[in-house]
């Protein structure tokens, strides 16, 4: 853990100094929200769970449970997920 | 956006329901297959999808292994439109049809309009126009627009240029008329006076001077002759034969002074017209060849009236000879009044009336050398006569052909 630990703050840091996006580099997902909305997420790993009330999406690291109503998901495709409806909570598992 | 739409739309999609215990496995093997799917949805616990029609088909073994049932609800784009118009035929016949009939009426002339014809008669033009091709029915690829207007040219040496152009199915001749000189009167004439007047100059172009200046002639003496006499032999050679004269057509310019006499009179107590505001209105009708009578009025509705006309016509549509017109004559009523004036202003009233009866007779132009206005003793004293003497120099001659029995 520890080992791992330091291997990515130097990657970021080169990542920092190269001044390369570090979404990229480290391999974790953009999220980006409009207003309560929508929320697209980039650089997904798949879809665990999905009901009308809960959305939860697979990242490389853990995974992102959205909650809230009339949850639709708009586009699903290879590089990202567009979930649409009333949005309510966002929760981050590592 | 638009593009990624008008690619689903080309392609066609599929609205699927998704039933099983698991959905969420087969949307996953989808995104490993790379197959899009967006408006995914749940009501209750079927899940519904969209996906593409050519993905449609290869998602039944990524069905089997999620263990989910797939349906097809809905469809919608262009392959299943297609399928829908296969199977109306007469309809797509029928559109087919109608652009080619419109491509068939369009690419050909139907109407020849002739313009620009002042004195030829455009039917003659255009039966010209119609000889070289040009005439309603012929297709416009056929046409040698260049061709036709030169053709056009040679066929009808009165014009001096012709241009065809096109406007849609109308083909329009601009044809422009040759202006020939009109033919000169060459035969032989005097020139004879207009006008009594004393000469002032004489200047004979053709002929030979018949007055000189200070001569006082009469309306209707001859001024110059329009005859040439032999050259006479030269001195100390006898002369071998005789020429006689010639007759040739006079011409030059005689100008003479001439005198305009006029009179006018002005009563002191002048009698002058003045509206009432009463009027009578007759109205009448006409439309085509017919009249019709919409209001009438007397013949003579008043002691003293003057007429007013007022023609009112409809705008009618071109090549109508079809023309509505109303006629109204305004009757209003006159009355006579007397007005009292000084002897000055009588004088002026005169001497006015005077000079615009003589001024009808002063052609238009001329020299005024002078201008005289004489009072003349009356015995009456309420009436004020004016004589007034106008003098003019001007050209006096007027050429009159010879008679030739």
């Amino acid at each position: 853990m520890e080992r791992r630990r330091g291997r990515r703050t130097s990657l970021q840091r080169l990542a920092g100094l190269l001044e390369l996006p570090q979404d990229i580099v480290l391999d974790m997902p953009r999220i980006t929200m409009l207003g309560n909305k929508q929320l697209l997420v980039e650089n997904h790993k798949g879809l665990i769970e999905y009901t009308g009330t809960l959305v939860r999406i697979k990242l490389s690291q853990g995974e992102l449970a959205i909650t809230g109503s009339d949850l639709v998901i708009g586009n699903f495709q290879a590089e990202q997920l567009l979930v649409e409806g009333t949005l309510t909570d966002i929760k981050y598992d590592v | 956006m638009l593009t990624l739409r008008f690619t689903n739309y080309l392609h066609g999609t599929v609205r699927a329901r998704i039933s099983g215990p698991m959905p969420e496995k087969f949307i996953n093997l989808c995104l490993a297959r790379g197959i899009f799917l967006w408006g995914i949805a749940k009501h209750n616990d079927d899940m519904f999808v969209s996906l593409r029609l050519g993905d449609f088909f290869r998602i039944r073994p990524l069905a089997r292994r999620s263990r989910t049932r797939v349906e097809a609800v809905g469809h919608a784009g262009f392959p299943f439109a297609l399928k829908r118009i296969r199977r109306r035929k007469m309809l797509v016949a029928g559109a087919v049809l109608f652009f080619m009939l419109l491509n068939l009426l369009a690419s050909r002339v139907w109407f020849v309009d002739v313009s620009g014809n002042k004195e030829m008669a455009g039917e003659r033009i255009a039966a010209v126009a119609a000889d070289q091709g040009l005439k309603p029915g012929i297709t416009k690829d056929g046409l040698d627009l260049k061709k036709v207007e030169k053709e056009m040219l040679l066929a009808l040496p009165e014009l001096a240029w012709v241009g065809v152009s096109l406007t849609g199915t109308r083909a329009v001749i601009e044809v422009v008329e040759k202006t020939l000189p009109k033919a000169e009167d060459r035969s032989p004439a005097h020139v004879v006076a207009d006008k009594d007047g004393v000469i002032i100059e004489v200047i004979a172009i053709a002929g030979q001077a018949a007055v000189k200046k200070g001569d006082t002639v009469k309306r209707g003496d001859l001024l110059i002759k329009g005859f040439v006499d032999a050259p006479p032999a030269a001195p100390g050679q006898v002369p071998i034969i005789t020429l006689p004269g010639q007759l040739v057509r006079a011409g030059g310019i005689v100008k003479a002074r001439v005198w305009y006499d006029s009179y006018g009179e002005a009563g002191l107590a002048e009698e002058v017209y003045r509206r009432t505001g009463r009027q009578t209105v007759a109205v009448t009708l006409r439309a085509g060849g017919r009249e019709l009578q919409v209001k009438k009025a007397p013949a003579q509705p008043y002691a003293r009236f003057e007429a007013e006309t007022v023609h009112k016509k409809l705008p009618g549509g071109r090549n109508s000879d079809f023309t509505v017109e109303s006629t109204i004559n305004i009757f209003h009523e006159l009355i006579a009044e007397t007005r009292e004036i000084t002897a000055e202003q009588a004088r002026d009233l005169a001497r006015g009336r005077a000079l615009a009866a003589v001024q009808d007779r002063i052609p238009e132009g001329v020299q005024v050398v002078a201008r005289e206005v004489a009072v003349l003793k009356t015995a009456e004293p309420s009436i004020v006569r004016v004589k007034v003497t106008v003098e003019t120099i001007e050209d006096i001659g007027r050429t009159v052909n010879i008679n030739q029995q």
